[in-house]
């Protein structure tokens, strides 16, 4: 056990693509093995995160103390290049570790319904895995650069193959979009290389941690214009993930086109590493530019609240209306962290986790009509609610978590955000808890359309929803129960180090 | 100081194997009964290897001048020659490999290749302008006689003519450009050209020298504003040729373009690793400007192509335009940045005309239509097309983006920002282009689903050249140290 | 103007050089615009076809030349060069001495092979 405790985020990393080499060794035919060899690789780090999640100490805050930091590796990489590889962590990975376990093997278990290329849709899916993992787990910005960059080419192939009518379009569209943000991000890094000193060894180095003590920093790095310059080109990149009000044109398509346990990967996880990128690298960094630029950021986030909920209310398609709704709220993400209070990023960190499980709810029954119905109109149905009422409870339940309904993990999560943002944004939080109107409105609105009413008889004898499907949901249902009802088990999890960050940046002033 | 002709013998060892195995070729060609043996290719191989192996026999420590001044043998003429070496030794399995070449005597096209070896090797050890100028030539006229070499094809002949005529151009106003040099001076060689210059001379004459040359090495490594023949060369020309044009003489002319330009117009600097710009002309500004244009004209332009060769021969020019940016720089980290950048370019790029002369023996064609739905067809060659594509684009974990790494770290430690964000913004819209071919191979059905089988021969050579492509990606240590070692150029 | 000649070095001995390129450019140039501007332009269909000294034109104007004529030249060129290069050779035989002598062979065996190929190859067929 002893190797399993102490390299247990490595493990955790690369379990998944080492599955992906085992099944790619599986003879032609066998799509079975093919499909449960996977299952083991993506449970294997969810059985690690339930230890992660037991071993965790919630009183260490992490964040800029390498000491204070957990499941730590420290190795050279790359000597000739001081490139390290170094994983660790803190209270803001923490959920997202777990949170990336959980929907991925419930995922690759939604995915058993692909029949065309199993063999290397499942290869791709485990490379997308350790990719998602080793970026939350990195506490080195170019190990963490290569994670990011490792999980394009999956998932272009993964939109592109096994999407809808426009999958190509809309994967090329993601992986230009994403790469343009992530060669920004690129030149960042090694500005930031260059202009900072190992305090232990007086070279260059890529240590995160090292960044963050703004006394590495050299003369030309402590300059306000250039600081503003990296921090934004940092910005673009993660906003582009967020997706972030004018960057998020690439989401709906993607998400559309996409197969369903891709879109619930991307809603879930993929849209967290923006603002994880953000809370773990820009803010701690540039703490100085993060509070200039915190007014800006913190509009933005309003407007992709109320934008987000506006479009979803315009839309046909139930899927484009789940995913401008993951844009909503993503939004209260960006509010609360650009609140800067203990509260307002606790909740920001809440929301990540609460949106992973909710979104991905949503995804997965919208591919569970889609996969009976063949299409997605929201006008072209009506009235299921007498042919299949179970199906009707689950998407009940997640269209009321979505819009933020009290015991539910939602609800607590944006309120934390409302609260914490209310002393420093009056103006947006009143526009933002308007907002939740329109959030409220067109869920209620998709739910009277598809499930009430007059019956469609289209779909008089529309199938209910089978066992495996109720396994992939009523995991993440439990979860937003738990969360919604007594929270406090995983804001224990995440105050120290969200509390820890706001001291970080707000020391600057 | 300087080693006479006699002495220079033991150091001229890789070239007198690749002479002896030229003329062996001229003489088995002549007295064979059958032409499309075998023979010739695999006594190309020995005659490449055996090179290979003998260049670093006397291993340098400091470098000598050899042949009175003529030609240098330190670490960095070693490793160019080294690379080209390999780029033909995997060009002639190509050749081999290819159908394109078939049912005529493949002896003469070794011939071809292996002067233009030969003349690589000169050129990356040349330390005399008339050394240089006959190099440059010697690597030149059997590219010429190389893609003309498919007499039939229209394409073919069009493509040698129009090389021709720009080479002889190029050419013509570099020897300017050096016999501007040689007045000023007195002087051919080209140590001494720069301590002459460097004590001051009249400005016009140097900038318009620096200039002329930039014109003759521009050419030779297809930058904007003198690539105009690479791409019509590039398709035209057989495929394997094509692969070794896009990297064996594009590095000699990168070898060249550094020794010359850091020797003529520049000198070391106090700061180690560094150099001083010692003209009154700005020639680092000037060939930023060409780096800035040659990247973004050579993707733009690759974005509308068809032709796959064609595609590559637009991305063989945008890859010219990055490395560009590490010359710039007057630093050894610059230079090494462009040997590993070299390095890995060397595979991906053969690896990807690999495939495409792979496709075009089962298909016959070159259009990016003609790899459709290659991915079921042929899903290991698609499956490395695809690797070495995303590699040229320079995304994780490929050596690609090792490469870029280098170049842009430095390029950002010296502080030309903007020509950052140029080839930052280029690399985005490279992915274009090459997820064009992607997209056609995986993500599109074919019309003609039938599998197309591939080798043993190419399947291994595909994975010896991929199989780097990824590693280095991964694990880049010992070339970076090679590249190191090689930057100590001769400087007497 | 007068800071360009200020740059012109008056005394020079090449400036009368310079004088002689000016006028010449000047005078080629100047006349053939100025009999372009200057001179009548009506148009003869005898002044304007293809001189063969008087009478009307044979054979048209674009001939085929044979290559044969073009690998002739090719190879005189080659072997014309390589005794250029054996002059200077011969003339300092004595002062070379041995290694003069298999440095010139080599040279010679090499373009030896070459010549035995082009041989083999038929290019020294006129037919």
């Amino acid at each position: 056990m002893g190797f399993v405790d102490s390299h247990i985020l490595s493990l955790m990393t690369f379990l998944p693509v080492l599955g992906a080499a085992v099944l790619l060794c599986v003879p032609k035919g066998k799509d079975d093995v093919v499909r449960w060899i996977a299952a083991a690789a993506s449970f294997l780090p969810l059985v690690l995160a339930v230890k992660l999640w037991f071993a965790y100490d919630r009183t260490m805050a992490g964040v800029n103390v390498a000491s204070q930091f957990q499941f730590v590796e420290h190795y050279l990489w790359i000597p000739s290049i001081n490139v390290e590889y170094f994983m660790g962590a803190d209270g803001i990975s923490m959920p997202l570790l777990m949170l990336t376990a959980l929907l991925s093997f419930l995922a690759v278990i939604g995915s058993f319904g692909i029949t065309k290329k199993v063999k290397g849709y499942m290869a791709l899916f485990l490379l997308l895995e350790t990719g998602m993992m080793g970026v939350f787990a990195s506490l080195d910005f170019f190990l963490f650069y290569v994670f990011w960059e490792v999980m394009l080419l999956p998932m272009y192939f993964l939109i592109g193959i096994w999407g809808g009518p426009r999958k190509e379009y809309a994967a090329i569209k993601f992986f230009l979009y994403t790469l343009a943000g992530s060669v920004l991000m690129l030149l960042v890094l090694l500005a930031l290389y260059f202009n900072t000193t190992n305090p232990e060894t007086g070279g260059h180095t890529f240590n995160l941690l090292h960044y963050m003590a703004q006394g590495t920093h050299n003369a030309w790095l402590k300059g306000f214009d250039v600081r503003i310059l990296l921090f934004l080109g940092l910005f673009i990149g993660f906003a582009i993930k967020v997706p972030l009000f004018p960057f998020h044109t690439w989401l709906p398509d993607a998400h559309v086109e996409a197969p369903t346990a891709i879109s619930v990967i991307l809603a879930g996880v993929l849209l967290k590493m923006g603002t994880y990128g953000l809370m773990r690298i820009s803010f701690p960094i540039f703490p100085d530019v993060t509070i200039w630029f915190a007014i800006p950021m913190a509009a933005l986030g309003v407007v992709n609240i109320v934008y987000g909920a506006l479009c979803a209310m315009a839309q046909s398609d139930l899927k484009k209306m789940v995913a401008y709704s993951s844009v909503s709220h993503m939004g209260f993400v960006i509010l609360g962290m650009a609140a800067l209070t203990p509260v307002g990023m606790a909740g920001a960190s809440m929301q990540m986790f609460s949106h992973g499980l909710i979104t991905a709810m949503l995804f997965f029954l919208v591919g569970v009509v889609y996969d009976r119905a063949h299409h997605r109109q929201i006008d072209g149905f009506g009235g299921l609610g007498a042919v299949v009422p179970i199906y009707t409870a689950f998407v009940s339940f997640a269209f009321f978590a979505s819009l933020g309904l009290p015991g539910m993990s939602g609800f607590i999560a944006e309120q934390m955000v409302f609260l914490g943002s209310f002393q420093a944004f009056r103006p947006f939080v009143i526009v933002a808890a308007l907002g939740i109107i329109f959030v409220a409105a067109f869920h209620l609105w998709a739910l009277q359309r598809v499930f009430l009413g007059p019956l469609n008889p289209k779909y008089a004898t529309l199938e209910e929803i089978n066992a495996r499907e109720i396994f992939c949901l009523a995991p993440l249902g439990a979860l937003v129960m738990a969360v919604g009802i007594w929270p406090m088990p995983l804001l224990n999890l995440l105050n120290a180090s969200a509390v820890r960050l706001v001291d970080l940046v707000k020391a600057v002033i | 100081m300087f080693l006479g002709n006699l002495g220079s013998l033991p150091y001229f060892l890789p070239e007198l194997a690749v002479t002896a195995t030229i003329l062996l070729l001229v003489a088995l060609h002549v007295v064979s009964k059958r032409k499309t043996t075998s023979a010739p290719g695999f006594l190309a191989l020995l005659g490449v290897g055996a090179a290979i192996l003998l260049s670093g026999v006397s291993a340098p420590g400091s470098g000598k001048a050899i042949f009175e001044g003529m030609a240098a043998y330190d670490g960095f003429a070693i490793f160019f020659k080294v690379l080209t070496a390999f780029a033909t030794l995997v060009v002639i399995l190509m050749s081999m490999d290819s159908e394109e070449l078939a049912g005529r005597s493949k002896a003469e096209y070794f011939i071809f290749l292996l002067a233009t070896l030969l003349g690589m090797f000169l050129l990356s050890s040349a330390t005399d302008i008339v050394m240089l100028y006959l190099s440059l030539e010697l690597v030149s006229i059997p590219s010429y006689m190389l893609a003309g070499y498919m007499k039939g094809k229209e394409r073919s002949t069009e493509a040698a003519m129009k090389y021709v005529v720009f080479g002889a151009t190029a050419s013509g106003v570099m020897i300017y450009g050096f016999s501007l040099l040689f007045g000023m001076t007195g002087s051919t060689q080209i140590a001494e050209i720069g301590r002459a210059l460097a004590s001051g001379k009249p400005a016009l004459p140097v900038v318009l020298a620096a200039v002329m040359v930039a014109v003759g090495f521009g050419y030779k490594i297809a930058a904007v504003p003198f690539h105009m023949w690479s791409p019509d060369v590039y398709e035209g020309a057989p495929t394997p040729a094509t692969a070794f044009f896009s990297v064996a003489p594009k590095a000699a002319g990168f070898a060249v373009l550094v020794r010359f330009y850091y020797t003529v117009f520049a000198g070391p600097d106090a700061a180690a690793g560094t150099w001083r710009m010692t003209s009154t002309m700005d020639w680092p500004l000037l060939f930023a400007g060409l780096s800035a244009v040659t990247m973004t004209v050579g993707n733009l332009v690759a974005v509308k192509q068809n032709n796959v060769k064609r595609l590559l021969a637009y991305s063989s020019i945008a890859h010219a335009g990055y490395m560009l940016m590490g010359f710039v720089l007057l630093s050894s980290a610059g230079i090494e940045a462009i040997l590993f950048y070299l390095v890995v370019y060397l595979f991906m790029n053969l690896g990807a005309f690999y495939v495409v002369v792979l496709v075009r023996n089962a298909t016959g064609g070159e259009e990016i239509s003609d790899f459709t739905g290659l991915g079921s067809r042929a899903p290991f060659a698609a499956v490395a097309l695809a690797i070495f594509l995303f590699s040229l684009t320079g995304i994780p974990p490929f050596s690609g983006f090792i490469g870029k790494v280098y170049l842009f770290a430095e390029v950002i430690h010296r502080g030309v920002y903007w020509l950052a964000v140029v080839a930052a913004l280029n690399s985005v819209v490279s992915l274009y282009y090459y997820a064009r071919i992607v997209r056609a191979m995986f993500l599109q059905e074919p019309k003609d689903a039938s599998a197309i089988p591939v080798p043993a021969v190419s399947g291994a050579m595909l994975v010896l050249l991929a199989a780097p492509t990824l590693i280095l990606g991964v694990y880049w240590e010992p070339v970076a140290r090679f590249a190191h070692a090689s930057v100590r150029m001769l400087a007497f | 103007m007068s800071a360009f000649l200020a740059t012109v070095n008056f005394a020079s001995p090449y400036f009368p050089v310079l004088v002689l390129l000016v006028i010449a450019l000047v005078m080629s140039v100047g006349f053939v615009l100025l009999s372009q501007a200057l001179g009548p332009k009506r148009y003869d269909r005898i002044k304007y076809g293809v001189y063969e000294c008087g009478v009307d034109p044979l054979t048209p104007a674009a001939v085929r030349v044979s290559v044969k004529f073009y690998l002739l030249a090719l190879l005189f060129m080659l072997f014309d060069l390589e005794t250029t290069l054996l002059y200077p050779w011969a003339v300092l035989f004595r002062s070379l001495g041995l290694f003069g002598f298999i440095e010139m062979a080599v040279f010679v065996g090499i373009l030896l092979v070459g010549l035995v190929y082009a041989w083999k190859k038929g290019a020294l067929e006129w037919q």
